[in-house]
């Protein structure tokens, strides 16, 4: 899986489910002081990933800690290293969660 | 303590008829109905008669809803859009705006029989049937509670007075607006945004469907003629949904501001029956309509026409003629209700009804009960408007209001006079 992939797919949960402004999603980015979400919106924010990404985030503490977009891309490429490690064919899945957004 | 004077100056509706007062009323004088079938409801035992329901809904713009920010609009469900698209209305008749409400003198009371009806069913089914918390949104919580309508309506308007959400189902309407009314009296106010909101939702409506006090739908085949209130063919009530604001102000405070005053609040009264909780009581709505005209120190011969509750079930609309023929006497003042038009509102009933009451004051007429062709037995004696409106001028108006849980309300507005 291309990071480049990856960032499509978490911008278009910020843009679907938050209506953040997608010229607004720049890697660094605070998610509260400058995209105007607060903790309420990273609940919401984490369940739309969750949906995306077939995954379970709410037990995630690193989740928790993350301040920048990239804080976010960088997280979601270790799961993704963590999902390969384990077997997951990441590739054909990034695939699959950009299809469904098509 | 000499109370002040509490004057109305802004109205604004979300009904079954339209989504502002002029589209409302136009639709209540022209006859139509809301109600029809609710085809899109999706309930256990379909295609038998209890999973058919009528229903009077709202349809609301979406342009209205795309104009709230996100932040704003997260919080709400149905309900707190209609109060919202009826408060904004409310405020811009009054000549106020948003920003100037931010001042501890400016209040939000709303009501509702069921806070955000359709998100606590999500809720359950979120967490009984799908994948528990995982799914549950932060928002649910927010958009659920029983106060839902009122604190997203005073977010949204920036109202930082007395902000509270009175909940006796159908009578929680004319308990805002007479709260509200109490607040401006003794000072503690100045302006209140105040009315009542609902969601219509089958967990509601087949809560009367169980006790036998939803419309029968193996009687009434016909949705445009199964609310029929005082009539003898009449067989149960049809929820229906919407918001009524209104903004209440002190007197001197709206004539310093220039606003027109559309009606003056002279009385409010509520009681509770003590012994039924779904059955309305002859005595006890009599004990609270001579509660509305002590408070009001206005006789009852003085009013003109009386907006009464009566949801077109056999027991409440009994109950109802019965209190207004012993408390009026033989020469009762005009009747009509206008459930039969939109079905019953529950927590906007008494402020979507008031409103159009206030228009009719407006107008010098009375709509008439629509689908009421023969008063039914116990339901004689009073004076009926019927069948056409009738021209009158209208100084002094009671509004009716009554709740399961045998909780009563009745409000008094008067043509105002300087």
């Amino acid at each position: 899986m291309e990071r480049t992939e990856l960032i499509a797919a978490i911008n278009k949960t910020f843009v679907e489910t938050l209506e953040v402004p997608e010229e607004d999603l720049k890697p660094e980015a605070q998610i509260f002081a400058d995209l105007g979400l607060d903790s309420l919106d990273m609940v919401d924010l984490m369940i739309g990933l969750q949906r995306r990404f077939g995954i379970s985030l709410r037990q995630s503490e690193e989740m928790r800690q993350i301040v920048t977009l990239n804080d976010l891309y960088d997280f979601f490429e270790k799961l993704e290293k963590q999902e390969k490690a384990q077997g997951v064919d990441t590739d054909s899945k990034i695939k699959e969660i950009m299809n469904q957004d098509k | 303590m000499n109370k002040k004077r509490c004057v109305i100056t802004g109205m604004g509706v979300v009904s079954p008829l339209g989504n502002t007062l002029e589209q409302f009323y136009t639709g209540l004088r022209s006859g139509l109905c809301g109600i029809r079938e609710m085809t899109e409801w999706d309930i256990a035992g379909a295609g038998t008669a209890d999973a058919t329901y009528f229903g009077s809904p709202v349809e609301l713009d979406e342009k209205f809803i795309k104009s709230l920010p996100r932040s704003m609009r997260r919080s709400m469900s149905k309900i707190s859009l209609y109060a919202s698209c009826a408060a904004l209305q409310a405020i811009e008749q009054a000549g106020l705006q948003i920003g100037e409400l931010n001042n501890q003198r400016t209040g939000c009371i709303i009501g509702s029989t069921m806070g955000g009806t359709s998100a606590i069913s999500e809720a359950y089914r979120i967490v009984t049937f799908g994948k528990g918390l995982e799914e549950m949104s932060s928002m649910q919580f927010f958009k659920s509670v029983s106060h839902t309508a009122v604190f997203n309506v005073s977010h949204f308007l920036n109202i930082t007075g007395t902000v509270m959400a009175p909940c006796a189902a159908c009578a929680s309407a004319l308990q805002s607006i007479g709260h509200a009314m109490e607040l401006i009296s003794f000072g503690k106010q100045d302006i209140v945004v105040c009315g009542g909101a609902e969601e219509l939702a089958p967990e509601v409506s087949g809560s009367f469907e169980v006790i036998y006090a939803g419309v029968s739908s193996t009687r009434m085949k016909d949705p445009k003629q199964c609310s029929r209130p005082f009539d003898s063919r009449r067989s149960g009530l049809v929820c229906g949904e919407g918001a009524g604001i209104f903004v209440l102000e002190e007197l001197e405070h709206a004539k310093a501001r220039g606003a027109e005053i559309l009606a003056e609040v002279v009385g409010y009264a509520t009681c509770g029956c003590g012994t039924q909780i779904s059955q309305s009581d002859a005595p006890a709505i009599r004990k609270c309509l001579e509660m509305v005209y002590a408070d009001a120190e206005i006789s009852p011969d003085q009013t003109d026409y009386i907006n009464a509750h009566a949801t077109s079930t056999l027991q409440g609309d009994f109950s109802e003629a019965t209190a207004i023929r012993e408390f009026f006497g033989e020469k009762t003042p005009p009747v009509s209700s206008l459930k039969g038009h939109i079905g019953h509102t529950l927590g906007a009933s008494g402020a979507l009804e008031l409103a159009a009451s206030l228009k009719m004051m407006q107008e010098s007429e009375i709509i008439p009960t629509l689908n009421l062709e023969s008063p039914g037995e116990g339901c004689e004696g009073i004076d009926h408007v019927m069948a056409e409106p009738r021209k009158k001028q209208l100084d002094l108006i009671l509004k009716n209001s009554f709740a399961f849980g045998g909780i009563n309300a009745a409000l008094l507005c008067k043509k105002y006079q300087n």
